[in-house]
Parts: structure tokens; C-alpha cells; sequence
């Protein structure tokens, strides 16, 4: 029986990394991930759903292929870190101007059936 | 045929009110930063931006590169109801007012020297935070009971400190919350009378403004 859901992994390879814009990630020990690829959105000016009304902000996320993520870091997934002791995840990329944006996660939504994690960012200085 | 004789030109008293809460703030902020020094403390925690009636001022957080990250607080006027009871209906009425002060604070995670980072959410809290304890501290200072408005405001009580989150959950790039805290104000309101003998004397305040609507306060330090 044919596996939906295991073709549709594989497709990313194209659908999300070969179309993709280049992110670099970054664990918390400093291992980084250079190659990944993904689907980078950086939207500002967001609805809020109770009001209806316009509130500035911008809203970055990145959407990246698990599997490709677990090469390097294996099932240790992007999350936000907490403790303040320690690194957080980081994620930078280039916008469509070449500015380069560092960033760090925020909140982690991974869809394990689908093998897409969408990572929150938010902006991080060093 | 028009009954009242005169031209309507001049501030409600709310409005006088909501104006001179702003410029109080900004005047004290800028005399606490004084003050600082003198302490030997760094001024930069006590400077606030005040703004009046501007709803999205926090945009000015928006970016990679904000150059002042001071709080910013947006003094607006909520609601105003009459106390029928203490009221004349000819004249003047008592009213009582509330008045939004909404305490912006900005955070921006980073590396710390340490080898961890600090966390943008709990330093905008902070942030958030600190404006609204100066602004609870100066506006209930006893020197403001009236707030320099005597024969207008009769007392000013803060009625609720509520904290809140102005943009979409937490999900933005850059990290802000808020505190909003609402002042009562009790005050006296008055229209144009029939009878020229009747004319309130007008009251007028003047705050001086930057380009971006930041309230400028002007003190002489010695």
C-alpha cells in the first residue's frame, strides 16, 4: 500500500528545500546546521482574530524539513530555550534584500506526520 | 434662530486634563533622570516617551536597529461620566473621568557575557513594568492630587493597573508588553452660558510636541 505521507516527505526535498532560501541553524552547543533550506516568512502587520482590528508587528517563521534536521542534531528538535544560562536555538537568514537576519526560536510547532517543523523566530542581538 | 451667542473656542476640560497627565509625566521623567544622576545612577531608567492619543506608538519598536528603547507611554482618554446628583443642569457638571496611561516596554533577546542569553519577553515585562511603577509613583504623589488644576479637578485615584500583550499572542519579531494603567479623575465640566455674565473663564494648555508627537518637557535645572 502506498504511503501518502512518506511520498509527500520525499517531494519536500523539492517542494521546501530546493526552492527554499538557505537558513543556517544553530543548537544550543553551537552545532550548526548550514545547508538546510526552507520556507522563510516574515509578514508584518497582523490581524488580531478577536478584534479584527490591524496591530503592528511582524510575525517570522520558518518552515523546515525534520528529516533534514535530524541528519545534524538528530531527534533534539529546535525549541525555545528557557533557561537563560544557556544558548537558544538560532536561525539566520537573508531576506529578499540580502540583509542578513539573525533571529532565535521562539515557539516550535513540528507535524510529525507531514515531516515539516515550523519554527516562531524572534529577533536576537549578539 | 441660534441661542448661544458666542464662539465654542476652547478644550474641554477632559481634554485639558488628559493633555496635562502627559505633560506632567514627561516634566517628572525628565526631572527623575536629573535626579539619577545626582544619585549616580543611570538616567536611562527613568526616561519615558509620552505620547497623547496615539494608538500604534509602539511601532516605533518595530526594526532591527531601535535606537531608543525607552518605554513609551500613550496617555488616552477612555470614559468620562456625569455625577447627576452633585451636577447643575444650567451650569457645570460634575464629572468623573478615566484616563488610560499604556506603559510600552520593549525587550530584545541577546547573548549575555555570561555564556546564556537574556530572555526579550521577561525584559519587556520588566520594561513594562518599570514605566508603569513611575507612573503610578508620580501621578499619586500628593503633589498631584489635583494635578495643578485647581477649580477643575477636585481628585485623581488610580483605579487598576492591568498588564496586556498589544500585539498577536506572542509571536512577534520584536518582544513588547504592556501595562495600562487607568486614572479617575473627578472633575468639573462647563458649556457656554445664555448670559454673557455666565462665561466660564477659560482655561488653556499648551504642550509642546516633536515631530514624531512625543510630549516635551521643559525644566530649568539648577
Amino acid at each position: 500500500m502506498t504511503d501518502l505521507f512518506a511520498i509527500a516527505e520525499k517531494d519536500m526535498a523539492i517542494t521546501l528545500e530546493r526552492d527554499g532560501r538557505p537558513v543556517v541553524v544553530t543548537n544550543p552547543d553551537g552545532l550548526v546546521a548550514p545547508d538546510l533550506r526552507g520556507d522563510v516568512n516574515d509578514i508584518s502587520q497582523v490581524i488580531d482574530p478577536e478584534t479584527g482590528t490591524a496591530v503592528s508587528g511582524s510575525t517570522v517563521s520558518v518552515s523546515l524539513r525534520i528529516s533534514s534536521l535530524q541528519a545534524v542534531y538528530g531527534n533534539d528538535l529546535p525549541i525555545e530555550i528557557k533557561d537563560e544560562t544557556l544558548k537558544p536555538w538560532t536561525v539566520s537568514f537573508t531576506d529578499v534584500n540580502g540583509i542578513s537576519q539573525l533571529t532565535k526560536v521562539k515557539e516550535s510547532n513540528p507535524d510529525l506526520m507531514s515531516g515539516v517543523l515550523t519554527l516562531i523566530l524572534e529577533g536576537y542581538e549578539v | 434662530m441660534t441661542l448661544i451667542p458666542t464662539l465654542i473656542d476652547k478644550q474641554d476640560n477632559v481634554e485639558i486634563i488628559r493633555d496635562k497627565i502627559a505633560l506632567v509625566l514627561a516634566t517628572e521623567s525628565v526631572s527623575q533622570m536629573a535626579l539619577a544622576v545626582i544619585a549616580g545612577k543611570p538616567p536611562a531608567d527613568w526616561d519615558l516617551r509620552v505620547f497623547t492619543e496615539d494608538s500604534n506608538n509602539f511601532e516605533q519598536f518595530r526594526g532591527s536597529n531601535v535606537a531608543d528603547r525607552s518605554p513609551m507611554l500613550n496617555v488616552w482618554f477612555d470614559t468620562e461620566t456625569v455625577n447627576s446628583g452633585a451636577s447643575n443642569v444650567s451650569k457645570s457638571q460634575k464629572m468623573e473621568g478615566v484616563f488610560n496611561i499604556d506603559c510600552y516596554g520593549l525587550g530584545v533577546s541577546a547573548d549575555d557575557s555570561g555564556g546564556g542569553h537574556i530572555l526579550g519577553d521577561k525584559q519587556a515585562s520588566f520594561e513594562a513594568s518599570r514605566a508603569a511603577r513611575l507612573v503610578r509613583n508620580i501621578l499619586m504623589s500628593a503633589i498631584y492630587v489635583q494635578l495643578e488644576l485647581v477649580g477643575v479637578v477636585g481628585d485623581r485615584m488610580i483605579q487598576s493597573l492591568t498588564s496586556f500583550q498589544p500585539e498577536l499572542q506572542s509571536q512577534s519579531k520584536e518582544q513588547v508588553r504592556a501595562v495600562r494603567v487607568a486614572l479617575k479623575v473627578g472633575f468639573i465640566e462647563e458649556a457656554p452660558q445664555v448670559s454673557e455674565d455666565n462665561l466660564i473663564e477659560e482655561i488653556k494648555i499648551d504642550v509642546k510636541r516633536d515631530s514624531d508627537g512625543r510630549v516635551l518637557a521643559e525644566l530649568l535645572f539648577d
